[in-house]
């Protein structure tokens, strides 16, 4: 559950199952908006936990760092695709929004599910982020 | 340049928020401060930038600007040393400062910076000038 007050942060978190004699252990790397650390901790297990055999108390996290915005007075469109669940399902969607840094354009992609399909944080995973030419906008 | 139309603040100005447009920070903690409108984000904000007035480029929200009808030649998205070239060459600030806005401005900033005896003046300067005002009606109505 992330309670958001101000814009989220986007984090880079690596982490890996704790490795017991020597192993050579898979480490993962995700990029997760959260509005501070210890939530953004909290959805790297969460969701490592639905993709991979690990939890948090088999594994550790090596890194984690806050990326910040590229080029702040830049506008940009994002598209991001987003899966939610629904009252009665999970759907997948792209969805589109100018802004100018990816965060912003995040935290506005949270506020508007809330708005228009009253999605709750918990229920709403970014699954990609990506800047889109003003060509190639879906929305013009 | 795309134009949009502002949901005014200010009522009277039906200027349309375009990029060039030199505006008038109302609220905020750069307020009365001046800036061009650089680029739009969406219909609610704006990218904006002052460098004549050590304004950082920033996105602003429309309803803490009031839009003035002074406007600069600059492209769409254009550097700062552009915009700070543009607003040196058409000496905008300059401009700026003989319109009623910034004028209310100043005379709201001094109004507010008035100490007790300022205050107490300028009452009895008013009362004065009403007075004057009043006897001249009143003696019109009387001749009439």
């Amino acid at each position: 559950m992330k309670f958001k007050c101000a814009e989220l942060k986007e984090y880079e978190i690596v982490g890996r199952p704790l490795a017991k004699n020597d192993e050579k252990m898979p480490v993962y790397k995700m990029t997760i908006f959260a509005p501070d650390e210890i939530v953004a901790k909290s959805r790297f297990w969460y969701f490592l936990r639905q993709l991979k055999k690990v939890r948090k108390v088999n594994g550790e996290i090596l890194r984690q760092t806050e990326m910040s915005n590229t080029s702040p007075t830049k506008i940009k469109n994002f598209g991001i695709w987003v899966r939610y669940d629904s009252r009665s399902g999970s759907h997948n969607m792209y969805r589109e929004y100018r802004d100018v840094s990816r965060t912003g354009a995040v935290t506005q992609c949270y506020r508007d599910m809330a708005a228009r399909h009253r999605a709750r944080p918990h229920s709403i995973q970014i699954m990609k982020i990506e800047t889109v030419k003003a060509a190639d906008t879906k929305r013009p | 340049a795309i134009s949009l139309a502002r949901i005014g603040s200010s009522g009277i100005n039906a200027e349309y928020g375009e990029v060039g447009r030199l505006c008038y920070i109302r609220l905020g903690d750069n307020a009365g401060k001046t800036c061009v409108i650089v680029d739009l984000v969406d219909q609610k904000r704006l990218l904006v930038d002052g460098p004549h007035c050590g304004l950082a480029r920033q996105v602003i929200r429309l309803k803490n600007l009031a839009i003035t009808d002074l406007k600069v030649k600059i492209a769409r998205g254009c550097k700062t040393n552009v915009v700070r070239a543009a607003v040196t060459k058409e000496d905008i600030a300059n401009k700026f400062l003989q319109t009623s806005l910034s004028k209310k401005a100043e005379s709201k900033k001094a109004k507010a910076a008035l100490g007790d005896f300022d205050r107490f003046k300028l009452r009895v300067a008013k009362t004065a000038h009403n007075r004057k005002i009043r006897s001249a009606v009143r003696k019109l109505k009387k001749s009439s």
